[in-house]
């Protein structure tokens, strides 16, 4: 008994170690943005590899997103002949839920692991001591740049993400179901599916903050070699889905309180 | 000019450094030599302030530097100069750029002159013309080197060095060590940490040997060589490869 009472007491205040770090961190984060002092050239390295390499694999996730979405739908849309709510049933998934969750995971094991790597290793190799034996503020110069450009990034894809996924569900709705596309679209038009866009912005925005946190949170912390980033990486990449979950939660139930 | 007293640091729960106090005078290069593990890096970690202390305080020009506030660290920090035992050159700039990092950082100097003060230290360290190479595609020993140069070139008062010669050919760590003796000011301070006793022998004006996590010894080589403590006798002789000290 006292074994499992020291057990759960262990893994409480490791949590609350790794949260109070998280949260300390996004301070400190916050602080260096206002007002903002990143390196111009950290910060166009960070947006450049978050952004423009994240986007081919968020665009192909996309496009299977819609696809997958049609052809769940279709069986349902066959069996009763309500094809004039395909385009509504696709959109409103894709949107609100679907679109940012798989556009974010796939985000998450690409740049956030990637992210932890990166900071890992230069923790373990004095990297971050010598910036700070520099008198350069390693939280400014690494992480600040890195959280701007998730956040920024995960917003851009999911906008774009979400429209390509639109295309991938309509294509597939033309060859599977025999809907034109235009008329796909055009239902997705007419079902006035705005808010659940924009929702999915919020919802894609955040995901990229709580990445950034998280992922920066387990770089910055890894030690012991390259054994001890693979931990911080293995750490964060389920840390960072256990993130994208919760604030998922939290989104969608003050979307709907507001 | 640097000074720690009642030092004492400790790894998850471990003692590395024990009530260590040490005097660094102005001008003067001191070598910290010891047994692996003794706390060696841990001290001059401690000194730049990128550790902190359990106990006792490390005053740098007679300030407390667990009395400075970020920016107070920050500015102190200028005055440092330090070569990282695993070279810690940055791994996304080329060579030249890692060189040049440190003056670009102050802001007070154009870009024309970095680039030569870049140029001239490369050649200093014997890596002309690597400016263009990244970290990865340089040697252990290219990489010491490079790290020296970015250690160095902000031509900061104190400077510290964390094995210097570790993984260098002996051409090359004479070099280096001829490189410490050159670029020491003589109104600032030079620590070195090493266990390449027999080139330390002709740069350091002052030793301090660690044992068992405490300052076992201090002294110019004179008192080195007329020590008659068994400690000292023994590392200097096992230490040095050339015939003893």
């Amino acid at each position: 008994m006292t074994g499992v009472m020291a057990r759960v007491g262990r893994i409480t205040i490791n949590t609350l170690v790794v949260v109070g770090g998280m949260t300390t961190l996004l301070g400190r984060i916050l602080r260096s943005l206002f007002p903002l002092r990143c390196d111009a050239r950290e910060t166009w390295r960070a947006f450049y590899k978050v952004g423009v390499k994240s986007f081919p694999i968020v665009i192909l996730t996309a496009l299977f997103t819609g696809a997958i979405m049609v052809i769940q739908s279709g069986h349902y849309v066959h069996k009763t002949g309500a094809t004039s709510l395909l385009g509504w049933a696709a959109g409103f998934a894709v949107f609100a839920e679907i679109g940012p969750i798989l556009i974010g995971l796939m985000f998450s094991g690409r740049v956030g692991a990637n992210n932890t790597a990166e900071l890992g290793t230069m923790v373990v190799t004095e990297q971050v001591d010598a910036l700070r034996s520099l008198a350069i503020n390693p939280t400014a110069y690494l992480v600040a740049p890195r959280f701007l450009a998730m956040t920024v990034m995960l917003f851009l894809l999911t906008a774009m993400g979400d429209l390509f996924a639109l295309f991938g569900g309509a294509v597939t709705a033309k060859f599977m179901l025999d809907v034109p596309v235009w008329i796909f679209l055009q239902q997705v038009m007419d079902a006035q599916l705005l808010d659940e866009y924009l929702l999915g912005l919020v919802k894609g925005t955040v995901f990229g903050m709580s990445i950034a946190v998280v992922s920066c949170y387990y770089g910055l912390t890894a030690q012991g070699g390259a054994t001890g980033v693979g931990r911080a990486v293995n750490a964060s990449v389920v840390a960072a889905a256990i993130g994208i979950f919760v604030t998922d939660f939290v989104v969608a139930l003050m979307w709907g309180i507001l | 000019m640097i000074e720690a007293r009642h030092l004492s640091a400790s790894f998850e729960g471990v003692s590395v450094l024990d009530d260590v106090n040490i005097r660094v005078r102005k001008g003067t290069i001191v070598g910290i030599v010891g047994v692996g593990g003794v706390g060696k890096s841990v001290l001059l970690k401690l000194f730049c302030g990128l550790m902190t202390p359990e106990e006792g305080q490390v005053m740098v020009d007679d300030v407390d530097i667990a009395s400075l506030d970020f920016d107070g660290l920050g500015s102190l920090r200028q005055r440092f100069g330090m070569l990282f035992q695993n070279y810690a050159l940055f791994d996304f700039m080329t060579v030249g750029e890692n060189v040049a990092f440190p003056l670009e950082q102050t802001g007070d100097c154009p870009p024309e002159e970095i680039q030569a003060r870049v140029s001239e230290r490369l050649v200093d360290v014997g890596l002309a013309g690597s400016e263009m190479l990244y970290p990865r595609e340089l040697s252990g020993g290219m990489k010491k080197r490079v790290s020296m140069a970015r250690a160095t070139i902000a031509n900061a008062r104190i400077l510290l060095y964390d094995d210097p010669s570790a993984g260098l050919d002996p051409v090359t760590s004479s070099k280096i060590f001829s490189l410490i003796e050159r670029l020491h000011d003589p109104n600032g301070v030079s620590v070195v940490v090493s266990h390449d006793i027999d080139r330390m022998i002709g740069v350091c004006h002052e030793w301090i040997l660690l044992h068992q996590g405490r300052v076992w010894f201090v002294g110019g080589l004179e008192a080195v060589k007329m020590s008659s403590d068994p400690v000292v006798a023994t590392f200097f002789d096992t230490a040095s490869q050339g015939g003893g000290v």
